[in-house]
């Protein structure tokens, strides 16, 4: 962070030299000499939406509970060779930017992993199916916040189409390589580390791997940490300490809405604008977990996840039946209750804090998603969890709704706490 | 507490294995729906090692320790097929290898619509496959064959 904050005064210096120049230059009108204005704060906050998703053959691909922005992304070192991406998912839960390859109209270098002509390429298994791609690099802007030759993922790229067989196995064998199946034109994952992978560098992880080294065949490879994809939050030259979502309070909680808008800002206690309050502190595990007690139970497995489209927990809550004419439907693993229910719910931090007494809505989902198809924001929207999960409450994008949450990533400091943490 | 069988059906499946890698062709590294002396030749492919058997009311289990740190557990009723596999740890198993023939049902089957990239919850015919996790903290599932679960078996139990 020294380094950061050199890099941050030294660019401080020379916008102030800047503005002495064109100070000079002004031809004199005022006889006072005057302290130069400081340089305008970096704009770190971009705007952020849940709708339906990206326009897919005319028509959005009907996301539900989905928050996505907007990114530039250039090839290193150009300020033209760029492009505008709107529709990235925004993702607490995940580390990295990644994009599909069907959406990009620039080409990105790819990185070649040291003392080798190997070619790096990641596979990101997701339950639902498999992302592959080569790890490139791009300069990356967000807002005003940039990120110089970040390493991000190309998802689907047609250079490297052959899946290693363990990649493929991981999952449920889908290429999620296309913006319908992938649900998105990228995702920007924001979690509380820099890194999705602990120990990427010194472990292949061999059948089960992340990354691969590809030349001819691809083969599991250990990767240094500097070329791994990180939190891109973490490469900004500043406000590099977490993130705050601030969503807006849905007015028809019930029904739901079209669409929600609201802000995501970079950098925690870094600007006037991403300041700590008084909010409730609670840190997460190295796993990014913590406590949430449901019931009576203790659930230590739990998450706050802005990339889960529903509330997903262990209840007799009666479940959707499936329409005849769907009857594969994935409706059926949500609840569908003859009565909106009202539920309470504590959190506990690693640190011990507690946020106590909240409640959350549990709506029918067929009555909700058919009453209002072209709605996309419903936060009472809840579904089971599948099998083996009898520790873990995920709460999905539905938390992030009517506050103010803050992610700081591990290791760094705000004036309330020392992340991993959430703050609401 | 698991409870160690000292029977001969786990001898009985290593001789097996052991034979047929020496004489036959390779068995298909199935487990869902095929024979419980398939779990040895998983434990083969998969490179991973027994780490218990234990009997339980109305079916047996094997469970299996990969080499990802994952956790595998393969369900076997008193017929002496695998019912169900299912899964706890940092990566999620070969679902190719765990399902066997039951793969291509799984890589067929139709979407759900609503999905995320944290859940899975399909059913097809008679398959059905449910995980969810994510990363840093892992993953747990499970695939079974809703017909081939044994009477008095409680779908609870199969993690």
């Amino acid at each position: 962070m020294a380094l950061m904050r050199a890099l941050w005064m030294g660019l401080g210096a020379a916008l102030c030299l800047a503005a002495i120049s064109c100070g000079g230059g002004g031809g004199g009108s005022s006889g006072t000499s005057s302290t130069p204005p400081p340089p305008p704060p970096t704009n770190n906050t971009v705007s952020v939406i849940v709708d339906q998703g990206p326009i897919v053959n005319g028509s959005p691909i009907g996301s539900v509970n989905t928050l996505f922005t907007t990114v530039t992304v250039c090839v290193p070192g150009s300020t033209t060779n760029c492009q505008t991406i709107d529709h990235i998912q925004v993702d607490t839960q995940s580390y990295g930017l990644r994009f599909l390859a069907s959406v990009l109209t620039i080409t990105l270098p790819v990185e070649t992993l040291p003392n080798s002509s190997n070619s790096l390429l990641e596979c990101t298994a997701f339950l639902d199916g498999f992302s592959w791609g080569p790890v490139a690099t791009a300069d990356v802007q967000i807002a005003g916040e940039t990120a110089k030759s970040l390493p991000v993922q190309v998802i689907g790229d047609s250079r490297f189409p052959t899946v290693p067989a363990n990649c493929s196995g991981m999952s449920t064998g889908t290429a999620e390589d296309t913006v319908t199946l992938f649900g998105a034109n990228g995702i920007l994952g924001i979690g509380p580390f820099e890194l999705g992978c602990g120990d990427c560098d010194t472990n292949s992880h061999a059948s089960s791997a992340i990354y691969y080294a590809c030349g001819t065949t691809c083969v599991a490879t250990v990767v240094p940490t500097a070329m791994q994809e990180p939190n891109p939050v973490t490469r900004f030259a500043a406000d590099n300490n977490g993130t705050i979502i601030d969503l807006p309070t849905v007015p028809s909680p019930s029904t739901g809405e079209a669409t929600l808008s609201g802000s995501l800002i970079f950098g925690i206690d870094t600007q006037s604008n991403n300041q700590s309050g008084t909010q409730t502190v609670l840190t997460v595990n190295d796993e990014a977990e913590l406590t949430m007690t449901y019931n009576g139970q203790p659930l230590t497995s739990s998450f706050i996840d802005s990339g889960s489209n529903g509330i997903f927990f262990t209840d007799s809550i009666v479940t959707c039946a499936a329409p005849p004419s769907d009857p594969t439907s994935g409706i059926v693993d949500f609840y569908c209750p003859s009565n909106t229910l009202t539920l309470g719910l504590s959190i506990q931090g690693a640190n011990g804090v507690m946020a106590n007494n909240l409640t959350f809505g549990v709506g029918n989902a067929i009555t909700m998603l058919d009453n209002n198809q072209t709605f996309s924001v419903f936060p009472q929207l809840a579904g089971t969890l599948p099998a083996g999960n009898a520790g873990t409450f995920d709460y999905g994008l539905a938390f992030f709704y009517g506050k103010r949450v803050a992610v700081a990533i591990e290791g760094d400091t705000t004036s309330v706490g020392t992340g991993p943490y959430i703050a609401f | 507490m698991p409870i160690f069988r000292p029977d001969e059906i786990k001898i009985a499946a290593l001789l097996c294995t052991v034979l047929m890698t020496a004489l036959g062709p390779r068995i298909a590294s199935a487990a869902l729906g095929e024979p419980e002396i398939t779990v040895q030749s998983d434990v083969a492919q998969l490179g991973a090692s027994i780490k218990s058997s234990e009997v339980r009311a109305g079916y047996r289990v094997h469970e299996i320790q990969l080499p990802s740190g994952t956790l595998l557990r393969e369900f076997v009723a008193p017929a002496g097929n695998v019912f169900a596999v299912a899964w706890n740890g940092p990566a999620p198993p070969n679902l190719r290898q765990a399902l066997g023939k039951y793969f291509d049902a799984l890589v067929s089957a139709p979407k759900p619509k609503f999905v995320d990239h944290r859940h899975l919850q399909i059913q097809q015919g008679d398959l059905v496959v449910q995980g969810s996790g994510h990363v840093r903290a892992g993953f747990s599932g499970r695939a079974y064959l809703a017909s081939a679960i044994p009477s008095g078996v409680n779908l609870g139990d199969l993690h």
